[in-house]
């Protein structure tokens, strides 16, 4: 067989394969567009839930995930991304579509000021100054006048009915998680994406090799801290009622490494994958908690926590690539890249 | 008079600041043990202590032990506790890099503070025995008498550490792994078996800390991070390798939060050492690891 017919024919498998991909996104994107009108009220509000945890985890991935920077604190532009839209909008008048942007670009902001010296460690000295930053500003945020302090804002409700209103949440979510999963498509495709891998591999040969790593790491926090703000801000409006301990809960930074990390770190599928497992496992213990007796007694619903610790020391120990990480070992690729 | 009113507040809180900062250096030393000699960042460090504080409220209540017998009790048991998790889990982290021993032991937090909330709930506890409300007073000057015990504790817990690495055999060979962990294998030593000695001995630590805090301090299961951020600030501040420097560290500590909660409202004392711990590790971070891969 000529070389040129063997071009043509790999060119033109390539082509089919990207055609199916594409159709198969187009289902699921249409799928989940048309579930919004369909499925009850409780079954919306935990789908929103979903796509605003996959559009954390896409966010954190950036840097977490493909440059291997572990940022304990996502908390922290998710909740200054909450506060600013609930500040702005009860007490500056701000129209509440407009907070929506301003408060990702002032998670932006934060992620400058705190996120870029941070970027001057490395390894888990960056991962506990993220966590304590994230402490800081939940102490800021309790403590200062204009957050309300410790008894929070109350944001003002759309004026619909209540159906309809979590409709718009889950569009909302719906169509950023989608932007933040097409993005993460993107850069693991890119130049961008490639040298976040080479920070992640080994950083001093990447620099030596021509890497701009200290611009490179600031774009990705900075991307995933506008996502992430923007995340809040909806967020704010979605629960109506903001409070620091809540907000700011180190809970919510936890999941989205562990969600990512289940999934797979470094992938863009990976919390499309580990986000949906891990919030259907909370769901599952917590309707066994209530019917399972445990030594005599029931376990109370708060033990999905426990389980989250062990699923993550096991995780972390035995499949570091997460769900991906295995999929690609029984495809016979590689693991990494 | 008002000057002799705020000088002997002063001095006051001078005294209490360094009582405090003998308790602040006994929940560090585990901390800073594990990092200098394992190069383990224990971040389930202050979920220990919170334990420690729950087995004295749980001896107190059960069998009416006084915190004092409890701090001799902690001793073994964590030793026990922290055997255990090296063996199923950080010899297994330390062959990985140190991001995965990370996730790993923030997973070991999250598991030990939900089965405390589930066992003990969120609510506040107190340790109250007799001479909890008691106090000393010399010259004007009033001392808590559970932050004496509590500091003399600490004290004698740190001291014996101290002698314990400086002049056994044990201590010397623990140092030389702290050095170069290769060529001590070399040289014949069980590093092994000393990783699981020194997870045992900064666990105990961790445990009486907690005992001791409990003393001093209300506690519940989730305000731990508290204590993270304290240890890791004097951790930063006295590096590693030198519980001498641990303790002048500790000390300094204990002085900024008693000092600057004369100053201040009470809820800016969390600012100032959460902003501290910022500055430190910004500073000094990086430097903590290279002098520690230099040594290792």
């Amino acid at each position: 067989m000529s070389s040129a017919l063997l071009e043509q024919v790999t060119a033109r498998t390539r082509w089919r394969r990207w055609l199916y991909r594409g159709l198969g996104a187009a289902a699921a994107v249409g799928l989940l567009a048309v579930l919004g009108v369909l499925i009850p009220l409780d079954w919306v509000t935990t789908l929103s839930a979903v796509f605003m945890y996959i559009l954390l985890a896409e966010s954190w991935n950036i840097l977490g995930g493909y440059a291997g920077y572990l940022n304990f604190g996502m908390v922290t532009f998710f909740g200054v991304g909450a506060y600013t839209a609930g500040v702005l909008c009860t007490q500056y008048n701000v129209h509440p579509l407009l907070t929506i942007p301003l408060a990702g670009v002032m998670a932006t902001v934060v992620a400058l000021l705190v996120g870029v010296p941070a970027l001057r460690l490395r390894g888990v000295y960056f991962a506990i100054l993220t966590l304590i930053i994230s402490f800081l500003t939940q102490v800021l945020v309790t403590n200062l006048d204009i957050t309300g302090g410790a008894s929070g804002i109350y944001m003002p409700s759309l004026p619909f009915d209540p159906f309809t209103n979590e409709q718009i949440f889950y569009y909302a979510f719906l169509g950023l998680m989608l932007l933040a999963v097409l993005l993460a498509f993107i850069i693991e495709r890119s130049r961008f994406g490639y040298a976040l891998v080479a920070i992640r591999e080994d950083e001093d040969p990447a620099e030596i090799l021509g890497v701009h790593t200290t611009w490179l790491k600031t774009q990705a926090l900075l991307l995933g801290a506008f996502l992430a703000g923007v995340a809040g801000a909806i967020y704010a409006f979605h629960t109506s009622y903001i409070e620091p301990q809540g907000t700011f809960s180190l809970d919510i930074s936890i999941d989205v490494v562990l969600m990512s990390l289940v999934g797979g770190l470094g992938t863009w599928q990976g919390p499309v994958i580990g986000v949906p497992l891990m919030l259907v496992t909370a769901q599952v213990l917590r309707i066994l908690a209530g019917e399972l007796p445990f030594l005599g007694s029931t376990i109370p619903p708060e033990f999905d926590r426990v389980v989250f610790g062990i699923i993550l020391i096991l995780v972390a120990l035995l499949a570091p690539y997460g769900v991906m990480g295995l999929v690609r070992r029984v495809r016979g690729r590689r693991l990494t890249v | 008079m008002l000057t002799t009113i705020s000088l002997s507040l002063l001095v006051q809180a001078l005294i209490n600041g360094l009582l405090l900062g003998l308790v602040y250096t006994l929940i560090s030393l585990g901390l800073s043990l594990t990092l200098g000699i394992m190069g383990v960042v224990n971040v389930a460090h202050s979920t220990l202590i919170m334990l420690g504080s729950y087995l004295a409220l749980e001896l107190l209540q059960r069998l009416g032990l006084d915190p004092i017998i409890s701090a001799v009790i902690a001793v073994p048991v964590f030793f026990l506790i922290g055997v255990l998790l090296e063996r199923l889990l950080i010899s297994r982290v330390a062959r990985t890099s140190q991001t995965t021993g990370l996730l790993v032991l923030f997973g070991v937090l999250v598991v030990i503070e939900g089965a405390a909330i589930l066992r003990w709930t969120t609510d506040t506890q107190v340790l109250s025995v007799s001479y909890t409300n008691a106090s000393l007073t010399l010259a004007g000057i009033a001392i808590a008498v559970p932050r004496l015990i509590a500091a003399a504790i600490a004290l004698v817990l740190v001291w014996l550490l101290d002698t314990f690495l400086r002049s056994t055999l044990y201590g010397k060979a623990i140092r030389a792994m702290a050095q170069n962990r290769d060529a001590a294998r070399i040289s014949g030593i069980d590093t092994d078996r000393l990783s699981l000695l020194v997870f045992g001995l900064a666990t105990a630590t961790a445990g009486v800390g907690g005992v001791v805090l409990a003393m001093i301090f209300p506690f519940d299961p989730q305000d731990h991070y508290r204590w993270l951020a304290w240890a890791f600030l004097v951790v930063v501040i006295g590096g590693l390798g030198s519980i001498r420097n641990t303790l002048l560290a500790g000390l300094l500590i204990g002085l900024i939060e008693t000092v600057s909660s004369v100053l201040f409202p009470f809820q800016y004392v969390y600012f100032i050492v959460y902003l501290l711990l910022v500055v430190a590790l910004l500073v000094r971070g990086q430097g903590l690891a290279g002098s520690q891969s230099r040594a290792l």
